[in-house]
């Protein structure tokens, strides 16, 4: 995936359709938008940088899980099987960008009053115990669609695509507009790529 | 009744630059360290129990790593039941390789100590399984840390030898209660000796840690700023440095030269025992995460030229 820092308008529009889709509890943000301000006074800029688990080449996540919880797709996604999952949240301390949730309590948007048919539907598919994070909405991908927040970003800032096809859109954008990842020296090769704001 | 403020607490952490780590540390988080100091106490016994010939230390061992260990990490899961998983990952993972450990050192162990099989060649299979359980069990809580790039502070080369050294200073501690509330049951003034020259290594190999946090990077700084005059150091200072430094080497002098009473020695084994505790404790809370905002590319004019902001 390829993130346009120039185009990002911080709506945080991919975090809320991320919620949508997925009906993660609350606590849980796959998809988030980190505020930042950069510089010094007065030459300063708010700069807003939308992140999600970074899918890296070298997950250090897949190397730690010691049940075989955390796998890499031949594709590059990496997922976790729920019933694999033993909580032991290794996984949680070696990830370099803090896109792993340990589902310790089951919080809920409105305490006290317990679940409603809403929110039991979609906590059926995150149960307590276990470590989560965003796996590209690998159900809409293996329809054929985009990620929601690929859909959902209104300034299409967001590029999804194929890293290994030198044709494809993502790789047009990291050869011509000298795209970065976060923390490379971590040494993890992400695959998201931010272009420069 | 679920917490809120744990929920505020989290949402908060999001958007710090420094994120300290608490899924290790807070609430049943506290029961990986509490693991990790009594797995490193029980195979520390075990060494020692061996060295000084001493069988209910190794009862002691067995019981300690099996119970108190394995219960607590039992206990910090998730999901328990599923925790057989944790084995079959070894090539890759720490965790599997410190289970691995802990199932090889207990099987020999138990084998081990059982009546008439000791001076058999299967117990000299036995034991040549417990002491490689025992030794898998001393290192790999220190690579467990290590390999977390992510938390600058663990990942120091030295984190390794500081585990194994204060694992074999919680054994040394915890044979040491025991002598004083059995009595003479094995040669005390060998076993002191032993400790203090753990307990002044153990010094050397902390103020070196922390020396080394200082160069390794902000996030390093941070943690150690927060272990030394933030919210941690009243743990780190009478815990890590009153406990288990002070009190063990100026009682472990006094007793080289002029021998301690049972009270006295049972005080310096507990009180390197509660050192030892928090030096992990200490270690683990202070983790801080990398911050995910390095230094961005400059920014750009739509022309490509370097713009300042």
């Amino acid at each position: 995936m390829v993130i346009d820092l120039k185009r990002c308008i911080g709506c945080h529009a991919c975090q809320v359709v991320c919620k949508a889709e997925n009906g993660t509890r609350p606590g849980t943000l796959w998809a988030r938008v980190l505020e930042q301000e950069l510089g010094t006074f007065p030459n300063v800029r708010r700069l807003s940088l939308p992140l999600l688990c970074q899918h890296c080449r070298l997950a250090p996540c897949v190397e730690v899980c010691p049940t075989g919880a955390t796998q890499k797709r031949a594709d590059g996604i990496v997922t976790i099987d729920p019933d694999k999952c033993v909580g032991c949240r290794y996984c949680v301390m070696v990830c370099a960008y803090g896109s792993r949730y340990y589902q310790a309590q089951d919080w809920t948007y409105f305490p006290g009053n317990g679940v409603n048919p809403y929110e039991a539907l979609a906590y059926a598919k995150h149960p307590t115990g276990i470590v989560e994070k965003c796996d590209f909405c690998l159900s809409r991908v293996e329809r054929g669609l985009q990620p929601a927040c690929v859909a959902a970003c209104p300034a299409n800032a967001r590029t999804f695509g194929d890293l290994h096809d030198r044709q494809s859109e993502v790789s047009r954008l990291i050869d011509e507009r000298s795209a970065f990842r976060l923390r490379e020296e971590a040494g993890t090769c992400p695959s998201i790529f931010y272009l420069p704001p | 009744m679920p917490s809120i403020d744990a929920l505020d607490q989290r949402l908060q952490d999001l958007m710090l630059p420094y994120r300290p780590q608490r899924e290790w540390i807070e609430g049943r988080g506290l029961l990986i360290v509490i693991a990790h100091f009594f797995s490193g106490v029980g195979a520390g016994v075990w060494l020692f129990s061996l060295a000084l010939d001493y069988d209910a230390g190794l009862i002691i061992s067995i019981v300690v790593t099996a119970v108190l260990a394995g219960g607590a990490h039992l206990a910090f899961l998730g999901r328990w039941q599923r925790s057989w998983r944790m084995i079959l990952r070894p090539h890759s993972s720490w965790i599997s390789r410190g289970l691995l450990g802990i199932i090889l050192f207990l099987a020999g162990a138990i084998l081990y100590v059982l009546p008439g099989v000791r001076d058999s060649t299967f117990g000299s299979a036995m034991l040549a399984v417990s002491i490689l359980g025992m030794a898998l069990i001393l290192v790999y809580k220190g690579f467990v840390y290590l390999v977390a790039r992510a938390i600058p502070f663990w990942n120091i080369s030295l984190l390794p030898f500081l585990y194994v050294a204060y694992a074999l200073r919680g054994g040394a501690a915890l044979l040491l209660v025991v002598a004083a509330a059995a009595g003479e049951v094995f040669d005390i003034d060998l076993l002191e000796a032993i400790k203090l020259w753990v307990v002044v290594s153990s010094a050397a190999l902390v103020l070196l840690y922390l020396a080394l946090a200082n160069n390794a990077g902000a996030a390093a700084r941070r943690s150690l700023h927060e272990l030394v005059a933030g919210s941690i150091s009243p743990a780190f200072y009478g815990g890590t440095i009153f406990l288990g430094l002070v009190i063990p080497i100026a009682l472990g002098a006094i007793g080289s030269t002029a021998g301690l009473w049972r009270g006295l020695l049972a005080f310096v084994g507990l009180s390197s025992l509660a050192g030892d505790f928090f030096v992990q404790y200490c270690i683990v809370k202070a983790g801080i995460y990398l911050p995910i905002v390095g230094e961005l590319p400059p920014a750009r004019s739509h022309r490509g030229r370097p713009r300042l902001f």
